[in-house]
């Protein structure tokens, strides 16, 4: 038997070559220091939206679980001289904990009480960080000289070799959170997320999907925290704020569109690459960005993707309206 | 030392209610919440210090003044943003908005006004007046005095008169309220104006006493959201009461225990609350229906 | 007799959904007419979209209230006017006083003496209001509360009633009393447009009817005559 192969599969695989040899001719390294961060929060975002696209909760205290995911596997291979792949898995696996924990009585609440719930715990968990039990985080001056990723022999310290392994757990989350969508699992977000009541009527324990959905996309995101600490080497309080954190990767989610695959992808790229270019603008910086978050909540709420798609339609409707003027 | 740090909570508490006020109203009126009240609270009390200090005007006249601006500050946030936004998509886009229009605030003031704090010139020019055998300035005494004062109003506007009779009807029903000739959209945008005015009074109490800089308005607003939250949430009494609550845990952890605490405890009563009480003291509902 | 509404095909839709296909009917100055029909006939759509209540409705057709076009109005503008609707399903503001019920029904006027004299007359007609002047709406029985409702829309001292679903859920002692009152406006001088289930109390009490079905009007005529009908007996008078 022979399997169709769809255009999107054709399409993806060309477009990751092309990624993928691009180094080759790109050698710029700040280039890649911002294509890196994008792979980031690639990760991060598609966390998010496995939580606020799929089972309709909103966050936003993700930048808690990317700061647990950051300061523990930096803590863990700093003091314990562990391989940063194993603390990298191991802090993501403690902020799945916390999201559990932090699910089980927050997925009862309403959206907005979810959200000042989640402000909160990002908030807690900044506090945390500043002001630490015995100074572990050292406060604002940071964590320094984190060890890069080794692998083989390599140590990962130029942004060309990060941005290989970056892509390549990009792919790997990826690639699960679409076995996750397409799976009971998935089906039990949407439907909860459709229709609470009806996804009840059906037997689908709600609470329980709710908070394995926190568990996963805390996984997600702790582990893009993680990853970027090794990125990086150094890691500061201030990187971890609601402001610098929480709200643009739900900007991100919202700019790509909820609940797709590449959604996240195009969310990542366009929000990362306008603040990019916004740094050129100095203090009028923020404020162009927050002003670009309203203007699109008010003209594209669904997202870039559909809002294309709507003018494309608009576009062949009138189209197709002269033709039938023409007949 | 405990009457001090009780005028001190009496005093942070009264201003945490009114920004909650805010909180409350605008969610009894429409159901969403507004993650720019402590901005509008930060705005408020820019606005005050350029009139007062600045323009020179008397106390009472930036006062009032800041009132009016701030209140249609409010009122053009909910016409030309939130209804909007309401148009097209949902509430959840509503909490997205309004914490872009904080940020967005806030990097304005900070365009306007700079990152450094600004001193308000002090009000009455006399030095501390002693209570209860301490020393106290009068600029705080005159929080206590007025916030209350502006809620006292505030209580009497939505119970004795005809438009808060009106404000309180479309907030329960507005379908029925349309149907008896009222206009919601106006009291909607009213009940955003309000929620502005009143939180700006809360800046330009607080101004004197504390000194005006663009961070106020993330941890008041923050604190604010926390009393609405505990005394339940949509309830106007509720938010004062859970203000003065927890500016009174908060002065007396930060006073007897450790200032360390101080910036958590707001947190942590608010994460306590929503998981073991989200009604909040005054059993409103916050739980999916 | 003078028509005090004037309906010539108002059409309704909700998105896809067409919910009245061309509706035209009349109310004169005095009457009672009766809306018949099942549920999801478009009654209540009728009704709300008269009063300018749906918003996320798309309606077209003309209205003439006294005279006067307000089919683009806003809904506090129709109620200014003296269109008042008794909402389906009462409506009551829940933890409002019941005087403050009252005094929202007022909302459109400015003669306080009137106000006074009309709230007095209320609690003449109601007296079980009076009773509970100071308890929150919320807190009265089915009953009461449709009492409450009829009093708020009296209140606004309207030119024409309109009345949806008046006797929903009242045990029939209760229903007997609505119907009363209903009389009683009508004997006021205030026209009435009742949409109701409750067919054969409602064409008791109105002088013409008019039969709603899927959003079109199938069949009018004098209140007898309904009663006499055939197919009205059959499909809403049980037989």
């Amino acid at each position: 038997m022979k399997k169709k192969i769809n255009k999107s599969t054709v399409a993806t695989l060309i477009l990751l070559v092309v990624i993928a040899i691009s180094p080759v001719v790109v050698q710029s390294n700040y280039i890649y220091s911002v294509i890196n961060f994008m792979l980031l929060y690639v990760i991060a975002t598609s966390g998010l939206d496995l939580l606020f696209g799929y089972s309709g909760q909103i966050s936003l205290g993700h930048a808690g679980f990317y700061a647990i995911g950051a300061y523990g596997s930096a803590l863990m291979s700093l003091h314990w001289n562990l391989h940063p792949l194993i603390t990298m898995l191991i802090a993501a696996i403690i902020a799945t904990i916390v999201g559990v924990v932090l699910a089980y009585p927050a997925s009862k609440l309403k959206y907005h009480f979810l959200s000042l719930c989640t402000i909160g715990f990002g908030e807690i968990i900044y506090q945390l960080i500043v002001n630490s039990p015995g100074d572990i985080t050292s406060g604002f001056t940071g964590l320094y000289g984190i060890p890069a990723v080794t692998l083989f022999g390599f140590k990962l310290s130029k942004n060309i070799s990060i941005f290989y392994m970056l892509l390549i757990f990009a792919i790997v989350f990826m690639f699960v959170k679409q076995r996750i969508v397409h799976s009971k699992v998935g089906r039990a977000f949407i439907a909860i997320r459709d229709n609470t009541a009806a996804a009840n009527g059906m037997g689908i324990d709600v609470t329980r999907y709710r908070v394995m959905a926190f568990g996963i996309s805390a996984f997600y995101t702790a582990f893009a925290g993680a990853l970027y600490a090794h990125f990086i080497r150094f890691i500061s309080p201030e990187t971890f704020t609601q402001e610098a954190l929480s709200v643009p990767l739900l900007t991100m989610v919202l700019f790509g569109g909820l609940g797709s695959l590449w959604g996240p992808v195009i969310g990542s790229v366009v929000v990362t690459l306008i603040k990019e270019l916004l740094q050129a603008t100095g203090t009028y910086q923020m404020i162009i960005y927050s002003g670009f978050i309203v203007i699109v909540l008010l003209f594209m709420p669904r997202g870039i993707m559909s809002f294309i798609s709507g003018i494309a339609e608009k576009v062949k409707m009138k189209k197709e309206a002269k033709a039938d003027v023409k007949n | 030392m405990f009457l001090k740090l009780l005028i001190g909570a009496l005093m942070i508490g009264s201003v945490y209610g009114l920004i909650g006020l805010g909180y409350s109203t605008i969610y009894r009126a429409s159901g969403l919440m507004n993650f720019s009240q402590g901005d509008l609270f930060m705005l408020g009390a820019f606005v005050g210090v350029t009139f007062y200090r600045y323009m020179g005007l008397p106390f009472i006249l930036s006062f009032i003044l800041t009132i009016i601006v701030m209140f249609i500050v409010g009122i053009l946030l909910e016409r030309l943003v939130i209804r909007n936004v309401l148009k097209k998509s949902t509430g959840y886009f509503i909490v997205l908005a309004t914490i872009s229009l904080s940020i967005f605030f806030k990097n304005l003031a900070m365009l306007i006004w700079g990152s450094t704090r600004i001193e308000f010139p002090s009000i009455f020019n006399i030095g501390n007046v002693r209570v209860g055998g301490i020393q106290v300035q009068p600029e705080q005494l005159m929080v206590i005095i007025v916030a209350w004062i502006c809620m006292i109003i505030l209580h009497f506007f939505m119970n004795k008169t005809k438009f808060g009779t009106a404000m309180r009807s479309a907030a329960q029903d507005p379908l029925a309220a349309k149907a008896c000739g009222i206009d919601v959209t106006l009291t909607t945008g009213v009940t955003w104006g309000i929620a502005a005015a009143v939180a700006s009074v809360g800046g330009m109490l607080y101004g004197p006493v504390y000194g005006v800089s663009i961070s106020i308005g993330a941890t008041m607003g923050q604190r604010a959201f926390s009393s609405a939250v505990v005394g339940g949430y949509g309830n106007m009494y509720g938010a004062i009461t859970g203000g003065l609550l927890i500016a009174i845990i908060e002065t007396f952890v930060a006073g007897y225990i450790s200032s360390d605490l101080k910036d958590f405890i707001a947190f942590a009563v608010l994460m306590l609350f929503l998981f073991v009480k989200p009604t909040g003291l005054f059993n409103e509902r916050a739980l999916q229906d | 007799m003078a028509a005090i509404l004037e309906v010539k095909d108002l059409h309704c839709s909700y998105g896809p959904i067409h919910a009245l296909k061309g509706v035209s009917f009349h109310v004169d100055e005095g009457e009672v007419v009766t809306l018949v029909g099942s549920n999801g006939a478009g009654k209540t759509t009728t009704l709300r979209s008269l009063s300018g209540l749906l918003d996320n409705a798309h309606v077209t057709g003309e209205v003439l209230f006294m005279g006067q076009p307000i089919q683009k109005m806003k809904a506090n503008k129709i109620a200014s006017l003296g269109l008042c609707q008794c909402l389906e399903g009462r409506h009551i503001f829940p933890q409002l006083s019941v005087e403050e019920n009252l005094m929202i029904g007022a909302f459109q006027r400015n003669d306080t003496a009137g106000i006074q004299e009309d709230l007095q007359k209320m609690f003449k007609r109601f007296p079980r209001l009076e009773e509970r002047r100071k308890q929150a709406g919320g807190t009265l029985s089915g009953g009461e509360q449709q009492m409450l409702a009829i009093a708020r829309a009296l209140m606004s001292k309207p030119k024409m009633l309109m009345m949806d679903e008046p006797s929903l859920g009242l045990a029939p002692i209760i229903v007997a009393e609505i119907f009363e009152i209903v009389k009683d406006i009508n004997r006021d001088g205030i026209p009435v447009l009742l949409v109701e289930q409750n067919c054969n109390m409602a064409l008791k009490v109105s002088h013409r009817g008019y039969v709603l079905e899927t959003g079109e009007i199938t069949l009018e005529g004098t209140s007898d005559f309904l009663a006499n009908n055939e197919e009205v007996r059959k499909s809403y008078l049980g037989g």
